[in-house]
């Protein structure tokens, strides 16, 4: 602590405590008091106004102690001190005019000068941070009550002054979830399937989200979190940083559902148009979301898929990479961010990060009990920022809210660092061939559905309900044409693109009618999205005897023996080899099978939990056939599924012949490179079906080979 | 970050070498929220003229040292306020040359999540012998200490990477964490500047030192 500084008031006799320090350069237009006790600050606000009411020379000091004051003292504290200094005007205002009475109606009265500059502060107050009075039950008392003392005094001038009916409402700010807003204009016609989605509109409803969730974290949060490092309790926080993330890794996912490199590179020309359109709109929160997911490593080495990236797109893509690199403390972002005028959303990321070092850096108060206000003005550039949001009325876009609800629900689903990770390694298999250094960096281990890495917990039951609910209206509302509550199963197969990786559609169309239901589409959202949680990840393995040919779920192949061939979950019912239990991915289903079910009971003679493996694998097999036939494909690998279909059926006819081509494909397997033999060991990541799932991978295969040779 | 993309980057170093004659390491700091990596940064960097930091300047962790006669810079970058923000992280570490992975011997839960820190720092990198030090912070307080030194040694040998305890409140091993760290990082450099030209990589001996207070 610069001892020196003391010498700042000379006045004082040596045993007085030091109430003010001054700033030898101050950091802003006005701001010259390096640490004062609460009062002196309250005291230097009100003397930063003019007889008019205007600041003197624009000073910066009463928006920096307003949007401040919560890091030391509450609200309802901040209005009493003016009301305080109010009453005690009389003795501590000397009035130098010769027979002055001290009423309002005395002209150049200087306690009735004084008087009117505390409620020009106050208006300033009310005027610029109106959020602080429409939260704040008992500064809006306290600032009623002063109100009720000036006007008693019979300074109806006053009164008008410090008036709070223009305080605008702030109600959306207590409400935890992204809703609709009164002020939406028009209700734009869009497509909410995502191939079919305008690069333009993806950024404009991300930007809408994003707007949403941003502005209302509130300045206490802001604080909170600087000073907890921690999310805890910061649920407003927690869902905009959810969001961020669900973008992220929403965009990896989407990339990496599909199976060629060229079907890939597209995918990421789309979101790199997005990127586009989001830079343009100024929201840079967004922005780095995205490009956050396309440069992630889980993409970044995706060889193939890279070179089929135009070089227009890889050069837009390295412009803000640069533009959003942290290189130089983010340098790049913060000249053009501090450039752009008028809306524009900041990288939340990089400000907390600000906000944490100069928490850390300097203490709150100094010399005993003064406030740093050096420190508050250093933080007020990053929360005058962070909290600017909050008065902006509208952003520029307009949403549909149907869209919004799609979207905002993709974006919920979680998936880990780990299992993205995997599945990139599925995609295109690490090449054995490169440099020594590349040995893989950890065994390849099962993929472990890790706690939230991060801290930030998945939505609960609840919000994951109330937004499959908003989502399953939007569609309805969108594709049921003829209004009768069902929409055919090609609608809802193009929606469902825009959720990579969520479960089959085993739960789907129950009754088996070739329509959906609303019931149905929400049953089936609602238990993906279960899926999604890591608690139905646990199988519970036996060891078990099989009475009829049974095939490991993991690695395809026959239980061999005649008793105790393999090991079966008595959840969920699969069956997996001993060596291969502890590396199957797919997810325990029993539970939520289970539940669905019996609600499906209800409305349809659904099959039992037990049968149902099988009654959904064979729907999902017939799928795939039907898709199959359509495209690339061998033959034999038709003919084995369609048998194990049958088989898996309780066909025994064929029993012989399955075993034979069973044989013949794990051959087939045994050629094929080391590429096969990753690609084969992270099947099952992506959580589907796995047998539909070896079928995609083959399709995959082949056209790799193809394209390869 | 995201130094994959960037190839001009490198342009524009080679660039700054005419002013700036130096050598530039750059260092990650990683671990969970409020272990003290801030306060670690702030202490290498600063001192006691912390007065002095302003936390959005372009230099602002950046320092010119010497480093065994030389004169080199470190960057540091420090993740503080990003940990949840788990999707960007992985191009953090792409950017990074050396790491220190930071927990609190006062909080066996930031003693845990280095151990995702490090696979996710050698997945990014690809490389097992990035440079890395082991960090247990707040060594001042040793009545609250939660994770023994054993333990947090038996973890540092199994990576073959160093352990040092630290306190950032009384500057203990601060200064050492970061040269040990620029050293590793430098001769990690000097090693794959032989390899471009073409001589055998000698094959790194690994290293099972442990320093404490
Ligand atoms: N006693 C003691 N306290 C420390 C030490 N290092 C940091 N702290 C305190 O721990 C708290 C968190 O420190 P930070 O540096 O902000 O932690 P961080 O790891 O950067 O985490 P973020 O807050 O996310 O940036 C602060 O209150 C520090 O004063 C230490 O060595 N000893
Ligand atoms: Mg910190
Ligand atoms: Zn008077
Ligand atoms: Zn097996
Ligand atoms: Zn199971």
């Amino acid at each position: 602590m610069p001892a020196q500084e003391g010498e700042d008031a000379p006045l004082l006799p040596p045993d007085t405590p030091l109430k003010i320090m001054e700033e030898e350069k101050p950091l802003l237009p006005g701001v010259t008091v390096r640490a004062a006790t609460p009062e002196r600050l309250v005291h230097l606000c009100v003397e930063s106004f003019g007889d008019d009411g205007d600041l003197i020379d624009d000073s910066e000091y009463p928006s920096v102690l307003f949007l401040m004051h919560k890091w030391f003292m509450t609200s309802e504290e901040l209005g009493k001190a003016f009301v305080d200094i109010y009453q005690s005007c009389d003795e501590t205002i000397l009035c130098t005019k010769p027979g002055c009475i001290h009423l309002h109606s005395n002209k150049g009265c200087e306690i009735q000068a004084y008087k009117a500059k505390i409620c020009y502060a106050v208006r300033y107050w009310i005027t610029n941070f109106p959020v602080h009075f429409d939260l704040d039950t008992h500064l809006k008392s306290v600032i009623r009550k002063f109100g009720t003392l000036v006007n008693s005094e019979g300074n109806h001038m006053f009164k008008e002054l410090i008036d709070l009916s223009k305080v605008p409402s702030y109600d959306w700010m207590r409400n935890m979830s992204v809703r609709p807003g009164n002020s939406m204009r028009h209700n734009r016609k869009v497509s909410l399937v995502f191939n079919h989605l305008e690069p333009l509109e993806l950024a404009e409803h991300l930007t809408w989200l994003e707007y949403k969730a941003f502005r209302r974290i509130n300045f206490t949060d802001f604080k909170n979190y600087a000073m907890t490092a921690s999310l805890k309790d910061n649920p407003k926080l927690e869902r905009s940083i959810a969001l961020f993330n669900g973008l992220s890794q929403w965009i990896q996912c989407m990339v990496l559902s599909k199976t060629t490199p060229q079907q890939r590179a597209d995918v990421i020309v789309k979101f790199v148009n997005v990127a586009k359109k989001l830079r343009t709109l100024k929201n840079f929160n967004t922005l780095m979301s995205v490009v956050g997911g396309l440069t992630h490593s889980a993409l970044a080495r995706l060889a193939k898929t890279n070179a089929c990236i135009p070089s227009e797109t890889q050069k837009t893509m390295m412009e803000y990479t640069e533009l959003l690199s942290s290189n130089n403390n983010f340098s790049n972002y913060r000249k053009v961010f501090n450039q752009c005028p008028g809306f524009k959303i900041p990288i939340l990321g990089v400000h907390l990060k600000d906000l944490i070092l100069l928490h850390t850096a300097l203490p709150d108060r100094v010399e005993g009990n003064l406030i740093n206000f050096r420190k508050m003005a250093q933080l007020s550039q990053t929360l005058k920022e962070l909290t600017k949001l909050q008065n902006h009325e509208a952003p520029p876009v307009c949403a549909n809210m149907d869209l919004v609800n799609t979207l905002r629900l993709s974006l919920d689903l979680h998936y880990t660092e780990d299992e993205i990770y995997e599945l990139s390694l599925a995609r295109e298999p690490r090449n054995s061939l490169s440099s020594v250094s590349e040995t893989p960096s950890t065994p390849t281990k099962p993929v472990v559905f890790a706690d939230w890495l991060a801290g930030v917990s998945p939505p609960d039951p609840n919000t994951i309900n109330k937004h499959v609910h908003d989502m399953v209206e939007a569609v309805f509302k969108n594709y049921d044409h003829d209004k009768d509550g069902f929409i055919s199963h090609a609608e809802f197969e193009a929606i469902a693109g825009n959720f990579p990786f969520i479960d089959s559609f085993c739960v789907l169309d129950a009754d088996q009618d070739g329509m959906i239901s609303k019931a149905e589409m929400k049953t089936y959202f609602f238990t993906a999205n279960c899926h999604a949680l890591r608690n139905s990840f646990k199988h519970d393995f036996h060891e078990y005897t099989y009475f009829k040919p049974t095939f490991c779920i993991h690695c395809t192949g026959l239980l061999w023996g005649l008793i105790k061939q393999g090991w079966k979950c008595k959840d969920c019912g699969i069956n997996a080899h001993k060596h291969c239990k502890d590396l199957v991915v797919m997810e325990c289903r029993s539970k939520q099978h289970a539940a669905c079910n019996r609600r499906l009971d209800s409305v349809s003679n659904g099959p039992s939990p037990h049968q149902d493996l099988t009654y959904s694998s064979k729907r999902k097999m017939s799928q795939r056939q039907k898709r199959n036939r359509v495209h690339v494909g061998t033959q034999t690998e038709e003919a084995y599924f369609t048998d194990l279909s049958r088989h898996i059926n309780g066909n025994w006819g064929i029993r012989d012949k399955l075993i034979a081509e069973n044989k013949q494909l794990k051959e087939k397997l045994e050629q094929s490179n080391e590429q096969n033999i990753m690609l084969k060991s992270h099947l099952g990541v992506i959580r589907k079906n796995t047998i539909a799932f070896i079928l995609e991978q083959m399709d995959a295969l082949n056209i790799q080979r193809d394209t390869e040779v | 970050m995201f130094s994959c993309w960037t190839r001009r980057q490198k342009a524009n170093m080679s660039k700054a070498k005419a002013t700036q004659p130096q050598v530039i390491h750059k260092v990650i700091m990683v671990g969970s929220g409020g272990v003290g990596k801030s306060a670690l940064t702030l202490q290498f960097m600063y001192d006691e003229f912390v007065e002095d930091y302003e936390p959005t300047k372009a230099d602002s962790y950046r320092k010119k040292v010497v480093l065994d006669g030389e004169e080199v810079q470190i960057d540091i970058l420090d993740t503080a306020g990003q940990e949840d923000y788990a999707a960007i992280r992985d191009n953090y570490f792409r950017s990074g040359e050396g790491f220190l992975c930071v927990f609190s011997i006062t909080e066996q839960e930031s003693f845990q999540a280095t151990a995702d820190f490090r696979e996710q720092i050698l997945r990014v990198k690809n490389d097992d012998n990035i440079p890395f030090l082991l960090v247990g912070n707040k060594a001042d307080l040793e009545e609250k200490r939660q994770v023994t030194v054993d333990e947090a040694q038996q973890r540092a040998q199994q990576w073959s990477v160093p352990y040092v305890e630290t306190s950032a409140k009384t500057r203990a091993n601060v200064d050492k964490v970061f040269y040990d760290l620029m050293r590793e990082i430098r001769s990690r450099k000097m090693e794959a500047t032989r390899q471009s030209n073409g001589k055998p990589k000698k094959k790194k001996e690994k290293r099972r030192k442990c320093t404490l207070l």
